[in-house]
Order: structure tokens, then sequence, then C-alpha cells
């Protein structure tokens, strides 16, 4: 066995040592857009400054990096830098944060690196059992670099997948390990900002795979999906092993938007109700006209038992998370705390001004991703990454703002 | 729109950040101001972090930039003049 590189963490790591609360500092040498774009963080975000590396070496004048770090850390970084806790060195794929550690530490600095750079922490997914019982297992799949969140349901062998996210080997794996069968793969909705892993997942394992036909066309091109799809229906039942997967319609924010409710306790709300927030229902160029189908829509979620426990598609902050780590929430307590929800016990007129009001920057990126999503086109493994850079925004303002 | 005519190309294909900048830093030093230093580029992330160097160095400015492609890939072609 080789020991591991002190000088190294793998994302694994590294999201081990932030959902720890450890005393670190994150040094992110990516060039500034990319750096505003989303930045590594855990339950807490850490301390992190951002100078790219092309900067530190202009400013260090070497033409070797490790000297130019060298100099530069140890002449203009000496305030910026924490003395005494670890400095976690961040870019794109790992290979130049890699030699500005080996400048820290030259300059006198513990520095480390994350292997595979912001790109392998895209592609980390991690899991929680959230039901583990005998017969009934539930897990939640997070994406942290991203927000996503998705949904693998077991019952006696059989399972089903609910949002899988692109990288569909995870699940596939996952499934190899715990000796499950995948019979379906259901997509809430026809995702806007994220790629779906649902079609290729399905492929790959043999399963059928699900969406809404109100979905299957592209509200702002108006063109149809390119690819097969099993259309869902209002109280549609999908059977797991001894368990029932019910189908609710709950157009809003999209004309196809689903949610699924499990043995009449467990809802997988996709993006309609978060935990802090609720969806925007502006993303098919819609507002206005949507918005009374999302207040008639959360609604119908309200009148769900108030033990119903609300499983989101998506993580507005990773400080939503309970203390088991599951991003969820009981239904009565969301009535309380959710500002959307609360707004939407309210009147139609009030809850359409809410909405108009608190409508976050529509990232242009979303039409392309939904064009991808529908099959319209097929982006490389680059512009895939390009297209995913940051977190979502998906949800209203209100929890949207850092 | 006609390519700006070089003085010095450096061929950074296959090279993975940061070598792109690194070896363009290098060959800039080779030249004297206004000449034009032409970079291809096989790293996608080469488009963006050639905008900032050049935003932040005072040595070069970004003339142009141009996707091309070469058997069915895309390479990246950046152009830089020399300042100081």
């Amino acid at each position: 066995m080789t020991a591991p590189d002190p000088f190294e963490w793998t994302v694994a790591a590294l999201k081990n040592h932030l959902d720890a609360g450890e005393d670190l500092f994150v040094l992110d040498v990516r060039n500034r857009e990319e750096f505003a774009a989303g930045r590594v963080e855990g339950r807490t975000a850490p301390p992190t400054l951002n100078i790219p590396y092309f900067e530190i070496l202009e400013a260090g004048g070497a033409d070797d990096l490790v000297e130019a770090v060298k100099i530069y850390a140890g002449r203009d970084l000496a305030d910026k830098l924490p003395r005494g806790k670890p400095i976690v060195t961040v870019c794109a794929r790992g290979g130049t944060s890699a030699i500005v550690a080996e400048g820290l530490r030259a300059a006198g600095f513990p520095a480390v690196n994350v292997a595979g750079g912001t790109q392998a922490w895209g592609s980390l997914y991690t899991s929680l059992a959230l039901v583990n019982s005998p017969a009934l297992k539930v897990w939640q799949v997070a994406r942290p670099a991203r927000g996503c969140l998705s949904y693998l349901v077991a019952c006696h062998g059989d399972a089903l997948v609910i949002d899988p996210l692109r990288h569909t080997d995870w699940y596939v794996s996952f499934a190899r390990r715990y000796g499950l069968l995948i019979r379906s793969v259901l997509d809430t909705h026809a995702h806007a900002d994220h790629l779906s892993g649902g079609p290729a997942l399905a492929k790959a394992v043999g399963a059928t795979y699900h969406l809404h036909p109100y979905d299957a066309i592209h509200p702002i091109d108006v063109l149809p999906a390119t690819i097969s799809y099993e259309p869902l229906r209002d109280r549609q039942i999908f059977n797991v092993g001894t368990s029932r997967l019910e189908v609710l319609h709950i157009p809003g924010h999209t004309l196809g938007n689903t949610a699924f409710l499990l043995d009449g306790k467990y809802l997988f709300s996709g993006d309609s109700l978060f935990v802090g927030s609720i969806a925007r229902p502006d993303l098919g160029g819609h507002a206005e006209a949507w918005t009374p189908l999302h207040h008639d829509s959360l609604r119908r979620l309200m009148a769900l038992p108030d033990d119903t426990l609300v499983l989101p598609g998506h993580a507005a902050s990773p400080g939503e998370a309970g203390a088991d780590g599951v991003f969820g929430g009981r239904l009565g307590g969301l009535k309380r705390s959710n500002e959307g929800l609360r707004k939407a016990a309210g009147s139609g007129k009030e809850f359409l001004a809410y909405i108009l009001a608190s409508l976050p920057e529509f990232p242009p990126q979303y039409v392309e991703i939904k064009r991808a999503n529908l099959g319209l086109i097929e982006p490389d493994e680059d512009r895939a990454g390009e297209l995913e850079l940051g977190k979502n925004v998906c949800a209203l303002e209100s929890r949207c703002a850092k | 729109m006609d390519a700006p005519k070089a003085d010095a190309t450096l061929d950074a294909r296959g090279m993975a950040c940061p070598m792109p900048i690194l070896k363009a830093r290098q060959e800039l030093g080779k030249l004297t101001p206004g000449q034009i230093l032409k970079v291809v580029a096989t790293d996608r992330g080469s488009i963006k972090d050639f905008q900032g160097w050049a935003s932040t160095s005072k040595q070069l400015a970004l003339v142009s930039q141009v996707t091309e492609q070469e058997n069915g890939k895309d390479i990246y072609v950046h152009f830089l003049e020399k300042k100081a």
C-alpha cells in the first residue's frame, strides 16, 4: 500500500475536511470568471482568496511558476495568507495548483493541492441512506459542487432512480455494489440547470426512461425532443418491490413538472419545493403565465400530510442539510419556515407579485442545457463541463443570495 | 477577417495549463515591442486564461483569438502583441 501523498488531497478528502469544519484556507488560482461561477465549499464556506495563476506569474516575475509563487507569496501574500493552517490550492484540473502549492511550501506556507481541481470536485458524488429498513432503502445522492440532488429507491432488490445526474457510471457501480436491479429511471422534469443522466443511465442498465410529455418540447425553441422516453402521467403508479411510487403532475417550474410520492410518506419534490425556498417558474420564458400553475401545484403539495418528508432536487446552500446530513424537511415544518410556501398559502395575486419580485438572473446557458437534455444538441465533455460550471439557480432569489 | 501576421509561432498543442502561458511568456521575452506571437493550443481553458493574462499584464496585448478545426477537433489560436 502506498502512503497518501501529504501534499495532495482527493476531492473526497477535501469534502470531509470541509464538512468537519476544519480550519483551513483556500487559494483558488483559476481565472476570475471561473471562480465567480462557483467555489469549493462544504457545509460552511472556508475563507478563500482568488488570485489567477497568470497574475501570480506576472507579479512574481519569474519564468518558472514555482519560483514566481515563492517570490510573490513571500513578498505580497505575507499578510493575506494565514500562518499555521493548511492552505488548500485549487485550479481547474489540479496541475497548476500543484505547482502553486509547491511554491507556497518553498515560501514556508503549509500548502496542499486538490487533485483533479474543480473538474474532479464537479464530478464528486456522495450518498446518504435516509431510509434503511430491511425492505425499503432510499439514498439521497448529492453532487455538492452543483447543489444537485438525486435519489435511488430500492425495495427487495428492485430499484428506481430519480433525477440522475450526468456521471451515470456512479449509479451503475452503486447499484452493482448493493445488488440492485434498476428497472426505471425518472426525471421529475426536463432540467435546465444541469445535464440529465436519465436517458444514458436507462440505456446503460436496460431500464425505461420516463419524462412528462409536456416537458418533451423545448419551451424556448418550441422543438420536440429527439430522446426516447415513456410519458409520465398524473396518478400513475410505479411498483418498486412492495413499495408504491405515485406520480403527481405539478406544473409551474416547467409545464411537465412532476413530483413523486413514495408510500404516501416521502415526497421527491424535484424543482417545486426546496427546503428554504420554492422553484422559479420563469426558466421556460413564461413567468406570468406559469405562476398560477405553480401556485396551484404548491397548494396541492401543501394538502399532503404534515409529516410527509420533502426531498428536493436541489440544495440552495450546503447549510440546508440537517444534523444527519440529509437535505430535506417535514412538510409541516416547511409550511412555517419556507417563505415561498408561506406566500403560496396566500392569494394568487400576492403570489404572482412575490414571484415577479424574487426572480434571479436567467443564466443564458440554461437554454442550451435543456436542448442537450432533450437530445437537440450533444455537447462534448469539455462543453458539458462549461455548461455546468458553478451552482444551480433554480430557486427564487431569497435563498440564492450568498 | 484576415489573421494577423505572426513574427513567431508557439506550438502549444497537447500542453495543459499552465504550460501554454508559461511558454508564451518565455517566447514573448525573445520578441521586440510591436511583434506578434501566434500561439496554437488545444487546451480549451486557454481562451479565458489568455484573456485574463492579457488584461493583467503590461507586457502584452491580445490581438485576436480564433477557434479552428484540425482533424475534427477544435484548436485555439491566440495572437499576442509584445508591448513592453
